[in-house]
């Protein structure tokens, strides 16, 4: 009864310990490996193809509405943050775990045995003067001053002499694993532990970075752009942003910052970086002269208010640094020389047109309302990030080179060596096997042959050396 | 600006664009003709549009003190000169001067195409003036440059392997046709076999070919004269040994950079995610590459695809996709 029960146990374990067996070659498999990989880079292609994070309304006007909806359905429009992608990414990872615990170690080091000498692609056969032990003593000074690692090894009582070279090297597509297991460990350190985002500030006001409490106070935010003349004609080319920043961190004490593109702040680990900047409006509205409410601060581009007591809303949409006087348009320099704003009016949520108006010149609005842009003051926008992972995401992409490097540019080769003795000397059977296959060792392979040719002692009379036998 | 620095930095340009232009046709003639004349002809002057190239990206770094790959008339400068320098690398040491007529034109018509996007010289935008475009753009372009190279070698190999078939299928059917009629058989071995050749050994793996041209098809003698499908092989693998390892530091060192700009090393921005679309594609060619059953035509089609996927990362995403690397105005 006790043993039907064990039984009983033992078989559905044995077919769970099948099928995970499967599942292991299945994704220890190249081609699966492959597929993957495949279908990793075309769901990266269609991301760099469909424009990511935008608005249902963005697509369903750039695009056919069947195709609109399949993007939207299908994620495509966040494609990077989809299920589908990271869940490939996932696939690929236990792929590649497969692949390197059932193939890349155990393969790594392939062990010492004979082998028949003819059925490998390349080999040679060279008769020389001498006992089999003296050519053996012979063979294996010749190998090892070529840097190749000699072993002789008995099978059956005969003896085998291996030469290897670049054993080490045979760690090449482990090590490069490796490295993109770390890349992943790296990533998801950031997602466990790091932040990021992004604030505007305007000129001698202050922020606070919401998740380390560190203020930024922007003291003075300045632009360079130079007019360059080129074939095309004037370009207006920038030429640096830089805000000048009083930060306070945990500390309590404030620090004086020069922050400017390519050259972020560090406060208490998170990094501060110059991103953008605008021209805030400061909008002043009057009816019939007399000042009623308006917005309370300047605004950003896209931001607007609601005309006290009606329906009509004003959205400041863009900066104007220079406005052509003679066609009322705005003009090609984006300093502000003659600057103006464009606004858009909306009833209630219908746009009822919009009108470029120069700062310090009031706009009638109908009903007695005028608006004026009445000054721009400047901001900057930063974006800040906390990413304790870098340091593991660099390690391991540097693990990765390295991997692939060694991998690539490096080809260990073994010879195997069988001598026998002939009618008065020896014969000497070299076979070479490589990690990348037969054709990138040919010319190496017939040069060794080659030379020991010439530095052997052969039974044949002097005279041209007959080409080695390389069977297909 | 210095006429004179002007001067030299045209006259640079079109003894490059000359060179280029006149060693491409010069070597396509070898590749044609196999005559060795027009491979100690052309090689001299594909040294001769690279240096040109090398010295006047140099001579406008000189000129105005701004690095000049801040654009894609500079980018695409050194993907041309990158390119014929690879080419002669491997022409020089691995004897493959087959391929420069194709390099040589290819890197022509990028360097015209190149002018059409050269406005003069213009300082950088911020995101520019940092110390890794020295660093992140050559080695990215370099990438680029091999994989243009590799292609190359690749739709040779294409041509060979496709040729191959057409004669086995057509001594197939000779032999079938001997076999009906009652006629003699054509003495062929369709499996690979090994022969002594010019360098000592060399493996004549188009059995098909050699017959056919030892029968007297001109076609087939042509072809016979390519290297090997081997050595091919092998050639495009050496290539591609070159640009994966530099795409994988590009990606890196621009990953490094992103970070020092953007604050992030990785956005999802199209020209990265293009990259890395790149960078998948030759990595699926290195491991095919280790299966023997694949090596071959398959893993060729690879780097003919995996050049598309350079092409569409390097100008489509910079010309036509918005993004923090465009080029549109």
């Amino acid at each position: 009864m006790e043993s039907r029960n064990a039984w009983v146990v033992a078989a559905p374990l044995r077919s769970l310990r099948a099928s995970w067996d499967e599942l292991v070659a299945l994704f220890a498999n190249v081609g699966f490996g492959v597929t993957l990989l495949a279908t990793w880079a075309l769901l990266t292609t269609i991301g760099v193809i469909v424009e990511q994070g935008k608005d249902a309304s963005y697509y369903a006007g750039a695009y056919a509405p069947p195709l609109a909806r399949l993007i939207l359905r299908l994620d495509l429009e966040n494609i990077y943050h989809s299920p589908a992608y990271i869940g490939i990414l996932g696939l690929i990872i236990c792929s590649m775990a497969a692949a390197t615990f059932v193939k890349v170690i155990p393969r790594r080091i392939p062990r010492l045995h004979p082998v028949r000498i003819e059925a490998i692609p390349l080999h040679a056969t060279i008769q020389v003067a001498g006992d089999v032990e003296s050519v053996r003593a012979r063979l294996a000074a010749f190998f090892a001053a070529r840097g190749w690692q000699v072993r002789t090894r008995s099978f059956g009582g005969e003896e085998w002499t291996f030469a290897d070279k670049s054993n080490w090297a045979r760690r090449g597509v482990l090590v490069a694993h490796i490295g993109f297991v770390v890349i992943a460990i790296g990533t998801t350190i950031y997602w466990a532990k790091g932040y990021s985002g992004q604030f505007t500030v305007l000129s001698g006001q202050t922020a606070t970075i919401p998740q380390n409490g560190a203020t930024i106070a922007l003291d003075r935010f300045a632009y360079r752009i130079d007019p360059i003349r080129t074939k095309a004609g004037i370009v207006y080319q920038p030429i640096d942003y830089v805000s000048d920043a009083t930060i306070t961190g945990r500390d309590g004490v404030p620090h004086q910052a020069v922050i400017r593109v390519n050259h972020p702040y560090d406060v208490d680990g998170t990094l501060v970086y110059q991103a953008t900047y605008g021209f805030g409006i400061d909008f002043r509205l009057t009816r019939d002269g007399r000042p009623v409410p308006g917005p309370d601060r300047p605004l950003l581009e896209g931001e607007g208010f609601v005309v006290d007591g009606t329906a009509r809303a004003i959205e400041y949409q863009r900066f104007v640094g220079t406005i052509d006087r003679t066609t009322g348009q705005p003009g090609p320099d984006p300093r502000p020389n003659d600057p103006g704003v464009v606004i858009e009016a909306f009833d209630g949520d219908r746009p009822v047109g919009s009108a470029l108006i120069p700062l310090g010149e009031p706009v009638d609005l109908g009903a007695g309302y005028r608006l004026d842009a009445a000054r721009y003051v400047l901001y900057s926008g930063f974006q800040y990030r906390y990413d304790p992972g870098i340091p593991v995401v660099g390690l391991g992409a540097l693990i990765l080179v390295l991997g692939l490097c060694i991998a690539v540019y490096s080809l260990p080769a073994r010879l195997f060596v069988q001598i026998r003795p002939v009618d008065g000397g020896s014969e000497v059977g070299i076979a070479a096997t490589t990690v990348k296959g037969y054709d990138v060792f040919e010319d190496r392979f017939g040069e060794i042959v080659a030379e020991l040719r010439r530095t052997e002692p052969g039974l044949e009379p002097p005279g041209p050396a007959p080409s080695p036998a390389f069977a297909g | 600006m210095d006429p004179t620095r002007v001067w030299i930095d045209t006259a640079l340009l079109e003894i490059g664009i000359a060179a280029y232009v006149t060693g491409g046709l010069v070597l396509l003639g070898y590749f044609l003709l196999r005559n060795p004349v027009l491979r100690n002809l052309g090689l001299p002057l594909a040294t001769l549009g690279c240096a040109a190239q090398f010295a006047e990206l140099g001579t406008r770094w000189w000129m105005t003190g701004v690095w000049p790959l801040t654009n894609l008339y500079g980018s695409l400068s050194l993907f041309s000169a990158f390119s014929v320098l690879i080419f002669l690398v491997f022409a020089y040491r691995y004897n493959l001067a087959v391929i420069g007529g194709f390099v040589l034109m290819l890197a022509a018509i990028a360097l015209g195409y190149a002018t059409t996007w050269n406005e003069g010289t213009m300082p950088a935008v911020p995101a520019l003036q940092s110390y890794w475009i020295k660093i992140h753009v050559p080695i990215v372009v370099a990438a680029y440059a091999s994989f243009m190279v590799a292609c190359c070698v690749s739709v040779l190999y294409l041509v060979k392997d496709a040729a191959e078939r057409y004669f086995q299928r057509r001594g197939a059917n000779v032999r079938g046709a001997a076999a009906t009629s009652g006629g003699p058989a054509l003495d062929v071995a369709l499996s690979a076999s090994y022969a002594a050749g010019e360098r000592g050994i060399r493996r004549e793996d188009t059995p098909a070919t050699a017959q056919a041209a030892a029968a007297g098809d001109v076609w087939a003698q042509w072809l016979a004269g390519l290297p090997s499908l081997a050595r091919l092989d092998v050639m495009q693998y050496r290539i591609i040994g070159i640009g994966l390892p530099l795409l994988s530091i590009g990606i890196i060192t621009g990953a490094m950079w992103a970070k020092e700009a953007w604050g992030a090393y990785w956005q999802w921005d199209p020209k990265e995610t293009a990259a890395l679309a790149s960078w998948i594609v030759y990595a699926i060619y290195l491991h095919l590459h280790t299966r023997p059953e694949w090596k071959g035509a398959r893993t060729a089609w690879i780097s003919v695809i995996g050049f598309g996927s350079i092409i569409f990362c390097y100008l489509g995403v910079n010309i036509w996709i918005s993004g923090l690397h465009s080029y549109k105005m």
